[in-house]
């Protein structure tokens, strides 16, 4: 008898990943907060317009750039649910829709911030704060635990506290905090990931906005498998935000939502918002499996995706 | 190509061992992901990667001042619901740039610590095998601790350990083949306070594979020293009968079972386990022990059964 060769495999032992459908640019056309709202229709129509060419520009962009110019371009737009309620989804989003047709803008997914925190009863916030692996000062030899203020994610390490008192007994007096990468001179950032109170944890604004830039690239996975996916409209929006899926998709023949750049055109206001999600997602460790799936497919259609995901997200801010 | 890594190997502080079902509680350190498990030949249990960030000096054999940046690769495992295993390891790069990059730079390379300036392989090879006494360099063994203590502290575990043993520490270092210096092959040190050392020269270079060796090695390592001390303990031909045999069967409830040398490896690297079967003779000895073990126990079974006048 010749010896055989005996393959054996166990399911469990096996890790499957979910791969999700990808755009080569996912554009945000605007992000709505309350102030926004009350200002009236008139201020949304203003900042549509402003988005409207720089939109046209990134898609002939990536029109140019693919083969045959068949550019997957999604665009998307954002409705703070979270820090504060307003109206409602079947008042607010016709509004928005015939705001944005008349900048000849189409909105193909719109999503409500809260699903940032949990969507579809996973939470999504949590899965990205479990993967954030700080960024180290130097001496970090791993012989301790990271160095960490709960609730907070900074870039270097933070002054000594104030009043501190040295092993002589003399006061020590104020020293920098310092970034770890920085060049000659810090600048150090130290951003809120939440706070929390009797009513529990509440997450803060970039915390949200990077979950919403990992959930646009496709970078996220609960168990494997894609936490949020695109809800086709109904023939008319509920009265209650939580009935709104947590993204719905507006637009039948849209790309796929998440893709593998993204675009957000925002007012300048937004800068240190946007400053302390980089900082947020410089330090966010995405499943190699996933990342791998990403490059490989992107790879495929001869686009190379840069390795530092914070390099594949791209701003426009427009003065007020 | 230089990988480094380290293996603390310990009991798992349960009275009885955990069911397959118990480990992706106890394993489960990031949420969103599945530990995974595989039943033959032997339960194992491995929880999600995790990365650390470190910014430090790397020992070197001539004490240069080797600065290094990037993020240790660590896991912790469950093998017959009953030893934990906490490892890490890191892949040595040049650094392409003189200063320290953006974090998301290192984050892009998990497992990869870019080191500054010219530095010879050999060097830190052989000073991260002998780091043991250096207090400010980069610390494998500790980051991996950190992640079993996390697994002991589960609510889950009763933390009633069924008999005393001590943690085990596996320092590996890893080279590729290269012409003009020594061929494949391994050296397996025993060294003081339970640290060996191992030593890889790998002729295809690095695969994840040979993380699972050192584990599989730190794990029939720990095995064979826990049974050692239990033997030792039980003071056969000082001690009364029953007080060895109440000795040792913890290791009959606890350990025997649990050999299995090269359960879960690649094909390629049998002839490693092989060559260390032959000097040091790892499974010789483990089976001399057993049968010690075993006859002991049935001399007092058979003592036992006299007195109750059996025969």
């Amino acid at each position: 008898m010749t010896p055989a060769y005996a393959a054996f495999g166990e399911v469990e032992a096996e890790r499957r990943v979910a791969s999700a459908p990808l755009s080569h640019v996912s554009i945000e056309l605007g992000h709505l907060y309350m102030e926004d709202f009350q200002a009236g229709p008139e201020r949304l129509r203003e900042q549509f317009r402003q988005v409207a060419p720089w939109a046209e520009t990134m898609r002939a962009s990536w029109r140019a750039r693919v083969p045959g110019g068949r550019a997957r371009v999604s665009t998307c737009f954002l409705i703070d649910d979270y820090f504060s309620r307003f109206s409602t989804p079947s008042e607010l989003v016709p509004m928005v829709l015939e705001a944005a047709a008349e900048c000849d803008l189409t909105i193909d997914y719109l999503a409500r911030e809260s699903a940032c925190a949990e969507a579809d009863g996973v939470k999504l916030a949590r899965l990205v704060e479990d993967r954030l692996v700080t960024d180290p000062p130097p001496g970090t030899d791993g012989s301790r635990p990271p160095v960490t203020e709960t609730g907070w994610l900074c870039n270097g390490a933070r002054s000594p506290y104030g009043g501190a008192v040295q092993a002589m007994g003399s006061a020590r007096g104020w020293e920098p905090p310092a970034q770890n990468a920085k060049r000659r001179h810090s600048i150090f950032v130290d951003v809120e990931l939440w706070d929390s109170d009797s009513r529990g944890r509440t997450w803060s604004c970039p915390f949200l906005a990077a979950v919403w830039q990992l959930l646009r690239l496709g970078l996220i996975r609960n168990d494997g498998e894609l936490p949020v996916r695109p809800v086709p409209r109904g023939p008319s929006f509920p009265a209650n935000w939580d009935e709104l899926p947590a993204v719905v998709q507006l637009n039948p023949a849209a790309a796929p939502f998440s893709a593998y750049t993204t675009l957000s055109v925002l007012s300048t206001r937004f800068l240190p918002v946007e400053l302390a999600v980089r900082t947020i997602l410089s330090q966010v460790f995405v499943d190699a499996a996933v990342l791998r799936q990403v490059a490989d497919r992107s790879g495929g259609e001869g686009i190379p995706l840069p390795d530092e995901l914070v390099d594949r997200i791209s701003y426009i801010f427009l003065g007020a | 190509m230089l990988v480094m890594g380290e293996v603390r190997t310990g009991l798992l502080q349960n009275s009885g061992e955990i069911p397959e079902s118990l480990c992706q509680g106890v394993l489960g350190l990031l949420s969103g992901e599945r530990v995974r498990t595989s039943r033959r030949p032997i339960v194992y249990a491995v929880s999600p990667d995790q990365l650390t960030g470190v910014d430090c000096r790397l020992a070197s054999a001539s004490r240069a001042r080797v600065r290094g940046v990037g993020t240790v690769l660590s896991r912790a495992s469950v093998t017959g619901g009953r030893v934990l295993q906490g490892s890490s390891h890191i892949q040595v790069a040049r650094a392409e740039s003189d200063h320290r990059l953006s974090w998301s730079h290192y984050l892009a390379r998990p497992g990869v610590i870019e080191v500054f300036g010219k530095v010879r392989v050999p060097d830190l090879a052989d000073g991260f095998a002998d780091s043991g006494g250096w207090n400010d360099c980069l610390d494998l063994g500790s980051v991996g601790e950190r992640f079993m203590d996390v697994v002991q502290a589960s609510p889950l575990l009763d933390r009633k350990a069924p008999f005393r043993s001590a943690r085990t520490r596996l320092r590996w270092v890893a080279v590729a083949e290269e012409p003009g210096r020594e061929g494949p092959g391994i050296r397996f040190t025993l060294g003081r306070d339970r640290v060996r050392t191992l030593r890889l020269v790998l002729p295809d270079g690095f695969t994840p594979d040979v993380v699972d060796f050192c584990e599989d090695l730190a794990l029939h390592d720990w095995l064979l020293t826990t049974l050692l001390v239990i033997v030792e303990r039980a003071r056969v031909g000082t001690a009364t009968r029953a007080e060895v045999t109440a000795k040792l069967a913890p290791a009959v409830d606890h350990l025997l079972h649990l050999w299995m040398p090269a359960a879960r490896l690649d094909d390629d690297f049998a002839p490693l386990w092989e060559a260390l079967e032959r000097r040091p003779g790892f499974t010789r000895q483990w089976q001399s022990l057993v049968a010690r073990v075993r006859d002991q126990v049935a001399i007092n079974t058979l003592a036992l059964l006299r007195e109750a006048g059996g025969w």
